[in-house]
């Protein structure tokens, strides 16, 4: 049986596990701005990920397209080049119709809140590469006058927050985050509580420390309550799809499921200023 | 230079994994590609470099990521460690036994992860938790293991991957 670890070895493991658990403690998602060195790797990295995330994009949607192709083996090869390329054209073109149907809707949505908030249409060109996290990279950064805890939407609903901004990219935590919390409100029983989110993939987020007594039920949708002033009062969250008693008997807990569909993002509008500022209470922290 | 070729191949993974694979989630999850190769390098050259790579690719996601620096540091290194241990027990041709280590591999990795989310004061609920990402992302990665791991073994034996006397 050979020694598993000999004595230089460990010294050099202590030292890395230790910097690192440190590391871990000074690089949390409050602190207020990034490294000039993560900087430059997020503007650096940043076209890359945007033709990987076309390429990503286009595989998806043109994955059916190229396996329909493998039903004309008989076919000349000149007709089946042409096949592929006119097909080819028309995915691009369903492409473009759906990019501008998405377009349409967000430039729509800015229409419909002129007059409660400005926004800024941002796409998303990356995403955390773990599972637990739900952080999605924008193309928009502080060039573009997107600062640190901007709300972001999309026309079905909240999506999350800025947490970082570089000079062209920002980083935003989607509410589904387990470190994610937004003050929220049942619409029609005006119930409140805080939403948190559970793990990035499960696409659920839990309304918390809702008082017992108070009447939950399935269907019910939720909206922001404007409570900790990083989020507009008003914004359509999600729709609770069921309820539980928390462990210690006073609360409740509802799953809610986002509006948004979070897993598939590609646009979303970045609230950049809010006009009504009376239903925005200046309260510090979230 | 077998260690700048494996860095590349931790950076292409990585952008795979944050663009590319978003469109390919199952069940909520990605595939973790980098664990996989942190996995590969281990199972073939045992713990020592196993673990020493397995840092510099936990912590070039960290440094990607940007958030929680070292915390895929070390479970990456804990990964390519006990993988390394792994390395003179088995027959390394088998990719039935590959798939399972990567199994057992990217669990232990996932439950370190969640552990040290506890340290980072990050509370996710113990059944989100192994339900939603630990055993699917264990599961998903590991399928892909059969179409990988002949390339990074051939690579290995006499590929960009091997060691040069120089």
């Amino acid at each position: 049986m050979p020694r598993l670890v000999s004595y230089k070895n460990f010294i050099l493991l202590a030292i890395l596990v230790g910097v690192a658990l440190m590391a871990m403690r000074f690089t949390h998602i409050g602190r207020q701005a990034l490294t000039p060195m993560e900087a430059a790797i997020k503007d650096g990295l940043a076209p890359v990920q945007s033709i990987f995330m076309q390429v990503g994009h286009s595989f998806a949607g043109g994955a059916h397209s190229i396996t329909s192709l493998g039903h004309m083996v008989e076919e000349n090869k000149e007709l089946k080049e042409q096949i592929a390329l006119l097909k080819g054209q028309l995915y691009q073109q369903e492409e473009l119709k759906r990019e501008n149907e998405r377009l349409k809707n967000l430039l729509q949505y800015q229409d419909t809140y002129s007059e409660y908030f400005e926004t800024k249409t941002a796409a998303v060109i990356g995403r955390d590469p773990g599972n637990w996290f739900g952080f999605v990279t924008l193309n928009k950064g502080s060039k573009d006058g997107i600062v640190k805890d901007m709300p972001v939407v999309t026309p079905s609903g909240l999506a999350g927050k800025v947490v970082t901004v570089s000079d062209n990219t920002s980083q935003v935590i989607l509410i589904t985050d387990p470190r994610s919390g937004v003050g929220a409100l049942v619409q029609d029983s005006r119930v409140p509580g805080v939403l948190e989110g559970t793990t990035a993939g499960s696409d659920e987020t839990r309304l918390i420390h809702v008082p017992k007594d108070t009447q939950l039920t399935k269907g019910q949708v939720i909206i922001t309550s404007g409570i900790g002033g990083t989020f507009p009062k008003g914004i359509p969250i999600g729709r609770i799809v069921d309820v539980s008693d928390e462990p210690s008997g006073l609360f409740k807990t509802a799953m809610v499921v986002p509006f948004a569909d979070l897993n598939r993002l590609e646009e979303v509008l970045v609230i950049s200023n809010v006009f009504n500022p009376d239903i925005l209470p200046s309260t510090e922290g979230d | 230079m077998r260690t700048i070729i494996f860095l590349l191949l931790i950076i292409l993974a990585m952008l795979l994994q944050s663009t590319f694979f978003s469109f390919l989630q199952v069940a909520g999850v990605k595939p973790d590609l980098i664990l996989m190769l942190v996995v590969f390098n281990g199972f073939l050259r045992g713990s020592r470099e196993g673990a020493f790579l397995g840092f510099l690719a936990g912590l070039l996601q960290d440094v990607f990521t940007g958030n929680y620096i070292g915390i895929n540091a070390i479970t990456k290194m804990l990964a390519g460690y006990l993988v390394g241990l792994a390395e003179a027990r088995f027959y390394k041709e088998s990719v039935v036994i590959v798939s399972l280590v990567t199994f057992f591999a990217a669990i232990l990795n996932q439950l370190a992860y969640y552990i040290l989310l506890f340290y980072l004061d990050i509370l996710v609920s113990p059944s989100s938790a192994i339900v939603g990402v630990v055993l699917p992302s264990a599961i998903y990665t590991t399928l892909l293991v059969p179409l990988t791991y002949w390339k990074f073994y051939s690579s290995n034996q006499k590929g960009w991957l091997r060691e040069r006397e120089s």
